[in-house]
C-alpha cells in the first residue's frame, strides 16, 4: 500500500500552474457522504476502509445502549463486511447524527435525549475508535438548548444544531458553538417572532425551529432547516400522527445566515418539517436542497441573480399523499444527481437535479421495510444504507428491521455487496454513517495487500 | 488547490483549478465591523520559539499588548493556497491596516514555521526581508523553534495536525501536509477566530480587527436590540393556534426572553383569594418560604429523572396552564407513552382526590408517582433520587434548612415540592369579582347569560359546583361522560386526519399509522383502582378555574377547545350503561353554546401571569460537571 498520495488526472495542470501536494489537508471550498460533509474538512475521495455507524442501543436487543459500531468496507480486507468494534457509551441517548471536526481527528456524536456529545478518537486507531470525551453539561452551558443534532465543523470549531429546549420541549431552538477540544463558546438562538435577530421574515413562518445545518463558504452562507421538539421527536409515532396538537409543532421554515457573523438574514417558508440540507458543490451553484418529511417534496434554496435567498418547492418524492416520509438525502459530488430515501415504503430514490428546478426521478429500489440513512462515496460508487429513524418512530413488529447494507452502484442499478442484520448481531438500531480511512492520518493499514487511496484535499 | 482525484478522466470535465478566495475579491459584501460578535474560543496556547535573530523567547511574550494575526509557515511551501494563501492575505491586509491611523501600532502578524529542521533563524530572516520593512507600523514578527520538540506541544496547542507527505514511490518528498489556519489572537491572549483557506481573506480579517476594537459597543447594541415579549406571559411560547387553517402566521416567542421575578407565594397560602376557600395546609407539613423555595427548585429541576431530562415542569408548563397544551397526552422519558392528558397544577390545593382517576389523596403522596413512574420520569428506585440529591452540590444544606435538620428523604422531597405546588393558587376572576365581589360591571353579559346556563338549562354545576362564598368548581367526585367507554369500545376508523403542514390535512390508513405506533393501552378510569365494574370509565370532575388555559380537555385530551367540550356535552357525551345520569342532550342553541363558552373563559385568575413570571425566574436545573454521572468518572475511555 501506498500512503495517503492520490491519483490527480490532471495532475499535468497542476504542476503547470506551479502546484504541490504539499498542502494535501487544505479544504476547498467544494468536494458529497463523503458528498455531505462540511467543506472546511479532509474528505476521502478514494476507498474508505471503514463506516462508522452511530448505533441506538433498544430494549431488549443485546446490551441495550447506545454504541458506535465500526464496520470494515475495504474490499481488499480480510475483515470486509463485518463488524470491527462495537463501542458501547452508556445509557439510550437517542443516538442520531454525528460528524467529524474539521481535522477529522475526533468524531462528535450526540444524543438527541439525554444531550450527551460522545468525542471519539478515530485517527489513533482507525479500526478501533475510542471514547476521548463526553460533553454532559450541553444544556446547562448553552442556555438550555436541547436535542443536539448536526455536529459539523467550520473551522477549528464544531457548530451544533440544537431541535428543542429544556423550557417547554418544544421545537424553538439554537445553534451552539464549541471548540475542537470541546468548550463551549456561543449560543445563537434560531429568529422568532418576537425577535428576529435582524432577519427579515420572507413569509408567514418565523418559527425558531432548528435542524441541519449547511454552509457555502464561497456565498459566506449559512443554511438551517426546522424540524419539531423533544416531545414530538421522542414520542410514539403512531401515537403521534393522532395527536393533532402535537402534529401542529413542526418545522415550516428554513434560515438563511450570515456565515461570518453568524446573523440570520431571511427566514424562508418551507412548510411541512425540511430535514436534511445538502448544499452543491460546483463553484458556480449557488444553491441547496432540501426535502420536507411530511409534505414529501424536494425544496431548492437558491441565489438570484441578485444575491437574494429563496425556496422553492421543484418536485414531489413519490405519491404525497400516502406519507412516503423522505428522511436523508445524499447529493452525488457533481451535482447531477440527488438520492432520496422514503422510511414509509423502504425505498431509495434516485432524482436527476441536472436542472436543479426540474428534478426527476430515473431510479428506485426497495432497501427495507424501512429505511434512514443514506451515505455514498466521493465517487457515487458505493452506497451504504442503514434503516433506523429515531427510537420510538422506527416500525413495530416484524416491520421493525434493523439493518446496515452496502450497495454498488454502476449509473444504472444498485448491487448489494452485503448486509448486516443489527438485531440479529445485538446491535440496535443503525442511524447515521461516516467513513474512516488509515490514509487520512498518513497510516497504512495493518495488512499488505490493500490499496486505500484517500486524499484530504 | 487539490481536486476530488478518484473520478475516472471522461465522467465529467476536470473543473479547473480554483484560487482560494483569498486570493481575490470577496464574492460578498462582508458583516460590517461591530455587528457581529466574536465569541472566545479558548486561550491561545504558548511554547518557547526562536526570532529571526535566534534568540529565544516564549510565544505569549509577542501576545497581549496588541491584536495578533497568527499563521503557521514554512519557507519552501509552494502550494499556492497553502501557506504562500496566508501570508499572500497578511501581506494585503498589513497595507489596508496602514491606511486605517485607527489601527496604527494596533495590530501585529505572528507567522510561526512548522520545519524546524529546514527553517533556521537564518531562513526565516530571509524570509520574512521579502515581507518586512522600517515604515510600517504593523511589525511582522517571523519566529521558528530550535526542534521538533519544542514544536510539538505548540501545534498540539493550535490543533495543527501535520503530516509529512509521501510520494508516489513511498518517500518523503520535503513537503508538509497539514490544514492551514490562521488566527486571530485578542489582547487577552484569547483566540477569537479561526481562518481556514476557504474562509481567510484580507477584507474579513480586517472586519474582525475592527470589531475587536469595538467591541464594548457591539455587544451593548446586541443587549439593545432584543425585543422583550408582550405582557401577556400566559400562553405557549410557541402558541400554535389556527395552525389548521391555511392563513396561520407563527407567533413564536424567544426562549431566551422567558426571564421572570420571583412572587412572595407565602402570602398565596395566608389568605384566601377572592372566591377561592382558604387554603388547608396539613399540620405534618407547614409551609414556609425556605420549604416552598427548596420543592420549586426541585419542581424545576430535570436531573430529578433516571437520565437529567425530566423535571416536573417538562409536563406542568407555566405559562402552558401548568399543564401542556401542546400534547394530548403526555410523553414521559425516552418518549415513553402516558395514557392521559396532563392535569393543571393551577388550585391542586383543593383537591381531595389527585390523578384523573383520583387513585391518590395528599399531594406529598402524589410526588413520588411520577418521579418513580417508568413512563415518567423513571427513577428506578426512591433511594436512587435521595443519593443523587445528597451529592447534587447545589442541593447542600437545603433540606436541612427547610426541615429543621432533615436531609433529603421520601418525606421531605414530597413535603418540600408539595408546598410548593400549593402555592399555585388563582381566583380573583372576572367571574369572583362579579359573583362574590359584587362589582356589577366585572363580568360580560354574555359570560353573565353563560353562567346561568352553567347553573340551569345546562346543569353544568351539579359536578362543578358553586358554592355560597366560594367556588372550586368541582364536586371532587369520578363521572362517566362516555369519553374513556367510546376509546374503549368505540369503533375506530380505517383512516385518520392527519395534519401535515398549516391547513394541510392528509386521510392516513389506520393500517399505516399502526405501522409506526405501539398498541395504545386500554384506560378503564376508576376501575382501575376499586375494581367495581359500575367504576367503569370514571374520571374525576377537574376545577374549571383557568379552564381556558389548560387545553386540550378531558382526561385524555381529545377535545381541543372549550367549544368542542361544550358541544360534547351539548350532544349528551356519548351514550352506554354506565353514563352519568346527568349528562343528557342540553338542546342549547348556538348563542347558548358562546355564552357557555364565555363564562368558562371568564374563569382566569388575575394572577396567572404573577405565577408565570415567578416560574420563569425559578432556576431550570440541568446536569452540569459537578453532579454525580457515570461520565464524570471515567473520561478518559475505554
Amino acid at each position: 500500500m501506498k500512503a495517503t498520495h492520490p491519483r490527480r488526472p490532471w495532475g499535468a495542470l497542476a504542476l503547470a500552474a506551479g502546484l504541490s501536494g504539499a498542502a494535501l489537508l487544505v479544504a476547498p471550498p467544494l468536494g458529497a457522504d463523503e458528498t455531505c460533509m462540511s467543506p472546511y474538512m479532509a474528505k476521502i475521495v478514494g476507498q474508505e476502509d471503514f463506516v462508522y455507524v452511530w448505533t441506538l442501543g433498544q430494549e431488549g436487543v443485546g446490551d441495550e445502549q447506545d454504541k458506535l459500531v465500526t464496520i470494515d468496507v475495504n474490499p481488499n480486507s480480510s475483515e470486509y463486511g463485518k463488524v470491527v468494534q462495537t463501542l458501547s457509551v452508556g445509557g439510550r441517548n437517542e443516538a442520531h447524527h454525528s460528524g467529524f471536526t474539521d481535522d477529522r481527528r475526533y468524531l462528535w456524536a450526540a444524543g438527541l435525549d439525554t444531550n450527551k456529545i460522545f468525542i471519539f478518537d478515530v485517527h489513533t486507531d482507525p479500526a478501533r475508535p475510542k471514547l476521548h470525551k463526553v460533553i454532559t453539561d450541553f444544556v446547562a452551558r448553552s442556555g438550555g438548548v436541547v436535542g443536539p443534532h448536526t455536529t459539523y465543523a467550520l473551522a477549528g470549531r464544531m457548530i451544533i444544531t440544537g431541535l428543542s429546549n429544556n423550557r417547554d420541549h418544544g421545537g424553538r431552538t439554537a445553534l451552539v458553538e464549541y471548540t475542537n477540544d470541546g468548550q463551549y463558546i456561543a449560543t445563537h438562538w434560531m429568529p422568532t417572532d418576537d425577535n428576529l435577530r435582524g432577519a427579515r421574515k420572507a413569509g408567514k413562518h418565523a418559527d425558531g425551529y432548528g435542524y441541519d445545518l449547511r454552509v457555502l463558504p464561497r456565498r459566506n452562507l449559512m443554511v438551517t432547516s426546522s424540524f419539531t421538539g423533544w416531545s414530538n421527536y421522542m414520542m410514539d409515532f403512531g401515537k403521534m400522527l393522532q395527536d393533532e396538537a402535537a402534529m401542529k409543532r413542526f418545522g415550516n421554515t428554513v434560515v438563511v445566515w450570515d456565515l461570518h457573523s453568524r446573523k440570520p438574514k431571511k427566514v424562508l417558508d418551507v412548510p411541512g418539517a425540511p430535514l436534511e440540507l445538502r448544499c452543491a458543490w460546483g463553484a458556480n451553484h449557488n444553491y441547496c436542497f432540501t426535502s420536507t418529511a411530511l409534505t414529501s417534496k424536494i425544496w431548492l434554496i437558491y441565489e438570484d441573480e441578485s444575491g437574494e435567498w429563496h425556496a422553492k418547492a421543484v418536485a414531489d418524492i413519490g405519491d404525497p399523499s400516502k406519507v412516503p416520509l423522505p428522511v436523508d438525502i445524499s447529493i452525488t459530488s457533481d451535482d447531477k444527481h440527488l438520492w432520496v430515501d422514503t422510511f414509509m415504503d423502504g425505498k431509495t430514490r434516485l432524482f436527476d437535479i441536472s436542472d436543479p428546478f426540474k428534478p426527476r426521478q430515473v431510479y428506485e429500489k426497495q432497501i427495507g421495510k424501512q429505511i434512514n440513512m443514506a451515505s455514498q462515496s466521493w465517487n457515487g460508487k458505493r452506497i451504504y444504507y442503514t434503516s433506523s429513524l429515531l427510537a420510538n418512530w422506527d416500525k413495530k413488529g416484524d416491520e421493525d428491521e434493523q439493518y446496515f447494507k452496502a450497495y454498488d452502484w454502476d449509473g444504472t442499478a444498485l448491487q448489494q455487496k452485503f448486509a448486516i442484520d443489527f438485531t440479529a448481531a445485538k446491535l440496535g438500531r443503525p442511524h447515521q454513517m461516516r467513513f474512516g480511512a488509515y490514509s487520512l492520518y498518513g497510516m497504512k493499514p495493518p495488512r499488505a495487500d490493500s490499496h486505500t487511496v484517500a486524499q484530504t484535499d | 488547490m487539490l481536486l476530488a482525484a478518484a473520478w475516472p478522466a471522461g465522467v465529467f470535465a476536470a473543473p479547473a483549478e480554483p484560487l482560494a478566495p483569498g486570493h481575490t475579491a470577496l464574492g460578498y459584501d462582508p458583516p460590517a465591523p461591530g455587528s457581529y460578535a466574536l465569541p472566545p474560543l479558548g486561550d491561545a496556547g504558548d511554547g518557547q520559539v526562536l526570532d529571526a535573530s535566534g534568540d529565544s523567547l516564549r510565544l505569549h511574550g509577542l501576545l497581549g499588548s496588541e491584536v495578533v494575526v497568527l499563521s503557521f509557515i514554512y519557507s519552501t511551501c509552494s502550494d499556492t493556497n497553502g501557506c504562500p494563501l496566508a501570508t499572500a492575505v497578511l501581506y494585503k491586509l498589513r497595507s489596508t491596516i496602514e491606511a486605517q491611523p485607527a489601527l496604527a501600532g494596533k495590530v501585529r502578524f505572528v507567522s510561526l514555521s512548522f520545519d524546524p529542521v529546514q527553517d533556521t533563524p537564518e531562513v526565516i530572516r530571509l524570509y520574512g526581508m521579502n515581507f518586512t520593512g522600517s515604515e510600517q507600523s504593523t511589525e511582522w514578527t517571523f519566529l521558528t523553534t530550535a526542534s521538533q520538540e519544542q514544536l510539538e506541544p505548540i501545534l498540539e496547542a493550535y490543533g495543527q495536525p501535520i503530516q509529512p507527505e509521501f510520494d508516489d514511490t513511498g518517500k518523503l518528498t520535503g513537503r508538509i501536509a497539514h490544514i492551514l489556519r490562521v488566527f486571530l489572537i485578542d489582547r487577552e491572549r484569547r483566540i477569537r477566530n479561526i481562518y481556514s483557506v476557504s474562509f481567510l481573506h484580507a477584507d474579513l480579517v480586517l472586519n474582525d480587527i475592527l470589531t475587536l476594537q469595538l467591541e464594548r459597543r457591539a455587544q451593548q447594541e446586541a443587549t439593545s436590540t432584543i425585543t422583550r415579549a408582550g405582557t401577556r406571559l400566559s400562553r405557549a411560547g410557541d402558541d400554535r393556534t389556527g395552525y389548521e387553517r391555511h392563513d396561520y402566521q407563527s407567533r413564536s416567542r424567544s426562549v431566551e426572553a422567558r426571564t421572570g421575578v420571583a412572587a412572595d407565594l407565602m402570602a398565596n397560602l395566608e389568605a384566601p383569594l377572592p372566591g377561592l376557600p382558604a387554603v388547608a395546609v396539613p399540620g405534618d407539613n407547614p409551609a414556609s418560604p425556605a420549604k416552598v423555595a427548596l420543592g420549586r427548585k426541585l419542581f424545576y429541576d430535570r436531573r430529578l429523572s433516571l437520565n437529567n431530562t425530566f423535571s416536573c415542569a417538562m409536563c406542568h408548563v407555566p405559562e402552558q396552564g401548568f399543564t401542556s397544551n401542546e400534547l394530548e397526552t403526555a410523553v414521559g422519558i425516552e418518549g415513553r407513552s402516558v395514557r392521559r392528558n396532563t392535569p393543571t397544577l393551577y388550585n391542586v390545593a383543593f383537591a381531595e382526590r389527585l390523578f384523573h382517576d383520583g387513585r391518590e389523596t395528599t399531594l406529598e403522596q402524589q410526588v413520588w408517582a411520577p418521579l418513580l413512574a417508568r413512563n415518567e420520569m423513571g427513577n428506578p428506585s426512591i433511594g436512587s433520587v435521595i443519593e443523587k440529591l445528597k451529592a447534587m452540590p447545589d442541593y447542600a444544606g437545603l433540606f436541612e434548612a427547610a426541615f429543621a435538620g432533615k436531609g433529603p428523604s421520601m418525606e421531605t422531597v414530597g413535603g418540600a415540592i408539595a408546598s410548593y405546588e400549593r402555592t399555585l393558587v388563582s381566583g380573583n376572576s372576572p367571574f369572583d369579582r362579579w359573583y362574590y365581589g359584587g362589582k356589577a360591571d366585572a363580568l360580560r353579559d354574555d359570560a353573565r347569560r353563560g353562567f346561568t346556563i352553567f347553573t340551569k338549562k345546562g346543569g353544568c354545576s351539579g359536578c362543578h359546583t358553586v358554592g355560597a362564598s366560594s367556588a372550586v368548581f368541582t364536586d371532587h367526585g369520578l363521572h362517566n361522560t362516555g369519553v374513556g367507554y367510546w376509546v374503549s369500545m368505540g369503533a375506530s376508523g380505517r383512516k385518520h386526519r392527519v395534519l401535515v403542514a398549516p391547513g394541510e390535512y392528509l386521510e392516513v390508513d389506520a393500517a399505516t399509522i399502526a405501522s409506526v405506533g405501539e398498541r395504545q393501552p386500554n384506560d378503564l378510569g376508576l376501575y382501575e383502582i376499586t375494581q367495581a365494574p359500575a367504576d367503569r370509565w370514571k374520571y374525576r370532575t377537574p376545577t374549571l378555574r383557568n379552564v381556558a388555559l389548560t387545553a386540550p380537555y378531558m382526561h385524555n385530551g381529545s377535545l381541543a377547545s372549550l367549544r368542542d367540550v361544550v358541544d360534547f356535552y351539548n350532544q349528551g357525551g356519548v351514550p352506554n350503561e354506565l353514563l352519568d345520569p346527568r349528562i343528557r342532550p342540553l338542546h342549547l342553541s348556538e348563542s347558548e353554546v358562546a355564552d357557555l363558552v364565555a363564562f368558562l373563559e371568564s374563569l382566569t385568575g388575575d394572577n396567572v401571569d404573577v405565577l408565570v413570571s415567578d416560574a420563569f425566574a425559578a432556576p431550570v436545573g440541568d446536569l452540569t460537571e459537578a453532579d454525580p454521572d457515570w461520565a464524570h468518572q471515567s473520561r478518559s475511555g475505554q
